[in-house]
């Protein structure tokens, strides 16, 4: 909040007060004297013919002019008596636009804070049960996710995951979806090219393709269950089912987030991928948290 | 002497004519603008706002030229609605280090100033690329050239920052001399990211 | 001894052509908000490149040309002395139109200052305002050679249109080149922002509003033939506008981190504006009042009279957009979108079109081709501009109202990508709106072109001493 006193010595705030009165004054001077002084009396109307037909008119001005100009002036004087603008004076009123916004604020929190609060702890069946809620959660997921997540939450670009399907990379708990919504997410699936040399991605590629949308364990018997069991193991785990933990997706349930064809499965493979959660804590307050885990833990959204 | 008078003096004379509108319409000025250069507090920069770093620099150029305040605003205005649906307000000193100013005059696209850290460096590339992959009702162009230039392609980064330091931006001889280093490799799209992830940082505190 | 009016002609025929590029780079931005990725990934397509040569071809190719020209046509009538200096005059008419051409192409291969309507680099600035200065230097000299004592009511505007925007200009463009397509302001921030929309708005106030006056106080009582109403309503007018003008800046910064009191000031001085603007408005209406029956034939005169009702539009919608509390709906939306395009197409291009029929016919001693095409241009024009204005309206007021909409918990009732999307109705009717208006231009040009087709331009002299002195004896 910039203060309206804050001017970098008393000779400016002295100029302009008295430059902008002076010159006010000097405005209205010359209204009144067009309309009122002595030459003003005289009639209107010089003989000059600038060019062929143009010529003066000899109307006087009219006076709803002069009362128009007035009730401006008027009302600006009135202006700045009350509100800040006449250099460092504060105005009568001492408004300030920071001000307005904290009585503004002081109003939004008698109006909703105890609703709001009510909401950020209130049992997530009672929430999912409210359709209005759901509506606000679903205002809230369309303008703080769905650029990212979709209009839908069904993910998009093949960037961004899926939030109604049944997998969670990271867990689907309540609990889980909190804290991947307040402190984000980072997944770390580094690059195995220079570990496993093009005929090694290619068998674990082929492994990964043959596993995906299978519901099975990892086939023991595939080429590339060796490497499996050397390099991937500890994250995806024995069985391909993952780790939410490590946020490590199952390998052979039916989701996927990069693309389950060859070539997405090579690159993910060969090159590696980073998927990032921004941290919304702080953006976010507790009961937007709440809403959005209700909403996305309603029945209607997993299959 | 009265108004009339005054004014067929002027309007008889060329001279006094034009030195007369010079006066007139200089005041608004001397009141307004003049007063707010010489007051420093008006650019003494916010706590955490710092000079752009090289790359940030570059991509807050790209900005510019790409014409982006054409339709968003770097502003928050001091509303109820504005602070809850962007973050803090925008204060003057977070733009100390902005030449020129890019507050914008419309949102056909949201306001930007607090963008940093909103979304992942991996959004905005598909979004600066192919802004419909992601936002699918979204009137934004894309912007597939910036990822074939090299952000250094004008290879005039320590001059811009000199030039800026000449303006009394702190940039040390060190990171002019780094500058160039610290462009290698970089697209301008990657600049434009970095500068839009460093935007509100300088915000200070965190939404209400 | 003759007038220059080949130079007047020159400028005419640019100002069209750059009407028609402005026009059309206006019409496809539009096309673009609906279908965007018409700039088929080249960058001087895009959006944000094209939409500075669009305000840039507007205002300082077609706008100023107008003026410039218009400006030399009345100011040796209305002292009845040639141009002063007529090879000077032919370097501004001829430097101005490379400037805007080359400015123009700078623009679309990204050189840019990132000024609203300053975006021109440095070395444009420097040659904007060395032409500016020569253009000062032939206008005022004319004048101090007048052959009529009073100095006409036209020039005091024009003249205050040269001399603001050379203030102006050269104060805003102060920087630190880098390279030649690369500069740094010199102010920085809120400073930056307090100078730049002192430059922005008043290039509204002396350009397109005070420049376009001083071609309303010559052309509307010429082809009106009436003298203005009331004279001395216009000395009001003039000075009272000339000196609330240059405050109004800061109503384009309502709640930003500018200090409140240059707000407060700002605002008041634009409400204080609205008296001032409508008295040249009641002037040229009580002007043309009488001769209300040349409407029906004459379509110069229509042009010219539907200007003033714009004109009064805007300057009443202005003011009231400057009010704090309009101001935060009215703010950031295509509700300035619209007020911007009232004046622009409804007054700027509106007086222009009517000035050119005026003008063109009478440069070349020929009636103008089809009284009937000009006409159609007329609706064509006013369909254009009311849709425009119509859609610019509703799209504007919902998306303030809806950004700042709350629901019943406290929560932003509309993502902000939902209330753009909800837009697309309004670009749709704005792109219908900018190609009829843009039609009208291109009959205009082409009715234009077969007039002056194939003929010279009419050599006119002053009126003789002994003319003159009849005349102030009123008995010419």
């Amino acid at each position: 909040m910039m203060p309206a006193a804050d001017l970098p010595s008393d000779f400016w705030a002295g100029w302009i007060l008295i430059v902008t009165a002076v010159s006010v004054a000097g405005l209205a001077w010359l209204i009144y004297s067009v309309y009122f002084g002595a030459a003003a009396q005289e009639p209107e109307g010089d003989e000059t013919v600038w060019d062929g037909n143009l010529r003066e008119g000899s109307h006087p001005a009219p006076m709803w002019w002069f009362w128009t100009m007035f009730a401006s002036l008027a009302f600006s004087v009135l202006y700045l008596i009350l509100y800040p603008g006449l250099g460092s004076y504060a105005g009568a009123l001492r408004w300030s636009q920071g001000g307005e916004l904290e009585d503004r604020m002081a109003a939004y929190e008698a109006e909703f804070d105890s609703i709001r609060g009510l909401i950020a702890v209130a049992p997530l069946e009672a929430l999912r049960a409210d359709a209005s809620l759901m509506a606000s959660a679903e205002r809230v997921f369309g303008r703080e996710c769905a650029v990212c997540h979709g209009e839908d939450g069904a993910g998009q670009a093949q960037l961004f995951p899926n939030l109604v399907d049944a997998a969670w990379q990271w867990g689907g708990a309540p609990a889980d979806i909190e804290r991947s919504i307040r402190d984000g997410r980072q997944a770390v699936m580094v690059g195995w090219q220079a570990v496993l040399g093009e005929a090694g991605v290619a068998r674990l590629t082929a492994l990964t393709a043959a596993m995906h949308g299978t519901g099975q364990p990892i086939d023991s018997t595939h080429a590339g269950h060796a490497e499996y069991m050397q390099y991937c193991v500890a994250c995806h785990g024995p069985d391909g089912s993952g780790n939410p933990l490590l946020g490590a997706p199952s390998l052979v349930d039916a989701a996927t987030l990069y693309g389950a064809d060859l070539a997405a499965i090579e690159h993910t493979i060969a090159v590696g991928r980073g998927g990032e959660m921004p941290a919304f804590d702080g953006r976010l307050d507790d009961m937007h948290v709440r809403l959005l885990v209700a909403w996305l833990t309603r029945s209607d959204h997993a299959p | 002497m009265d108004g009339l008078g005054l004014h067929r003096r002027l309007e008889a004379n060329a001279g006094l004519l034009t030195f007369g509108i010079l006066v007139v319409s200089a005041i608004g000025g001397l009141v307004q603008v003049l007063p707010s250069v010489f007051q420093d507090s008006l650019v003494a920069p916010a706590p955490a706002t710092r000079p752009y770093p090289a790359l940030q620099l570059i991509g807050r150029d790209v900005y510019i030229r790409e014409g982006c305040s054409a339709c968003h605003s770097q502003q928050v205005r001091p509303l109820l609605a504005e602070v809850r649906r962007y973050g803090p307000y925008s204060r003057a000193g977070e733009s100390a280090y902005d030449r020129p100013f890019l507050w914008g005059s419309k949102r056909t696209g949201p306001d930007l100033h607090r963008i940093g850290g909103r979304y992942t460096d991996v959004w905005h590339r598909a979004h600066l690329l192919d802004p419909r992959s992601v936002v699918p009702n979204s009137i934004m162009p894309g912007y597939p050239w910036l990822e074939r230039r090299a952000a250094d392609a004008d290879g005039d980064i320590a001059r811009r920052m000199r030039a800026l330091r000449f303006l009394g931006h702190p940039y040390t001889d060190a990171e002019i001399d780094a500058a160039p280093a610290a462009l290698a490799g970089a697209t301008e799209l990657d600049a434009l990211i970095a500068y839009l992830q460093g935007l509100g940082a300088s915000a200070g505190a965190p939404p209400r | 001894m003759r007038y220059h009016d080949p130079v007047v002609r020159v400028l005419v025929f640019c100002s069209v052509i750059w009407a028609l590029v402005g026009m059309a780079a206006g019409v496809y931005l539009a096309a673009e908000l609906v279908w965007p990725t018409l700039d088929f990934g080249w960058p001087a397509l895009s959006y944000g490149r094209l939409r500075a040569l669009h305000t840039n071809a507007v205002i300082f190719g077609f706008g100023v040309s107008a003026l410039m020209g218009t400006a030399f046509y009345s100011v040796q009538r209305t002292c009845h002395v040639p141009l002063a200096l007529p090879r000077l005059a032919w370097f501004c008419a001829v430097a101005w139109q490379l400037g805007v051409a080359a400015g123009g192409a700078s623009l679309l291969a990204g050189w840019t200052g990132g000024k609203e309507y300053a975006e021109l680099e440095w070395p444009f600035d420097i040659a904007i305002a060395i032409v500016w200065v020569s253009f000062g230097v032939v206008f005022f000299l004319t004048i101090a050679r007048r052959a009529v004592r009073p100095i006409y009511v036209s020039n005091w505007f024009y003249g205050a249109l040269i001399i603001v925007i050379a203030m102006l200009h050269i104060v805003n463009s102060l920087a630190v080149p880098v390279t030649l397509s690369k500069s740094y302001s010199l102010f920085a921030g809120a400073q930056d922002a307090i100078v730049q929309w002192w430059y922005g708005h008043n290039a509204v106030g002396f350009l397109l509003t005070g420049g376009f006056l001083g071609m309303l106080y010559y052309f509307l009582p010429k082809q009106a033939d009436r003298p203005i109403w009331s004279y001395r309503l216009s000395i009001l007018a003039f000075w009272a506008f000339t000196y609330s003008y240059i405050w109004a800046g800061p109503h384009h910064l309502h709640y930003s981190a500018i200090p409140e009191w240059v707000q407060s000031l700002g605002m008041v001085m634009s409400l204080v504006l609205l008296a001032p603007s409508w008295a040249t408005m009641v002037n040229g209406v009580m002007t043309v009042a009488g001769a209300w029956q040349k409407l029906k034939t004459d379509p110069a005169l229509k042009f010219i009279v539907l200007s003033l009702a714009f004109y009064g539009l805007a300057t009443f919608e202005g003011p009231m957009m400057s009010i704090r509390s309009v101001n935060v709906v009215s703010h950031f939306t295509d509700w300035t979108i619209g007020h911007v395009h009232s004046g622009a197409l409804g007054w700027n291009a509106m007086i222009t079109f009517g000035t050119f029929y005026f003008l063109v016919p009478r440069l070349v001693g020929a009636p103008l081709r089809s009284v009937r095409l000009a006409n159609i241009h007329f609706w064509l024009a006013l369909a254009g501009t009311m849709l425009y204005v119509l859609a610019m309206w509703g799209a504007g007021v919902s998306q303030g109202l809806l950004w700042l909409a709350l629901d019943d918990i406290g929560e932003l009732s509309f993502s902000f990508k939902d209330i753009m999307a909800s837009m697309a109705p309004y670009y749709a009717l704005r792109l219908v709106a900018g190609l009829l208006f843009f039609a009208g231009a291109v009959l205009m040009a082409a009715n234009l072109w077969w007039t002056v087709r194939g003929r010279r331009t009419v050599a006119v002299a002053p009126p003789s001493v002994a003319d003159a002195a009849s005349a102030m004896r009123g008995d010419a």
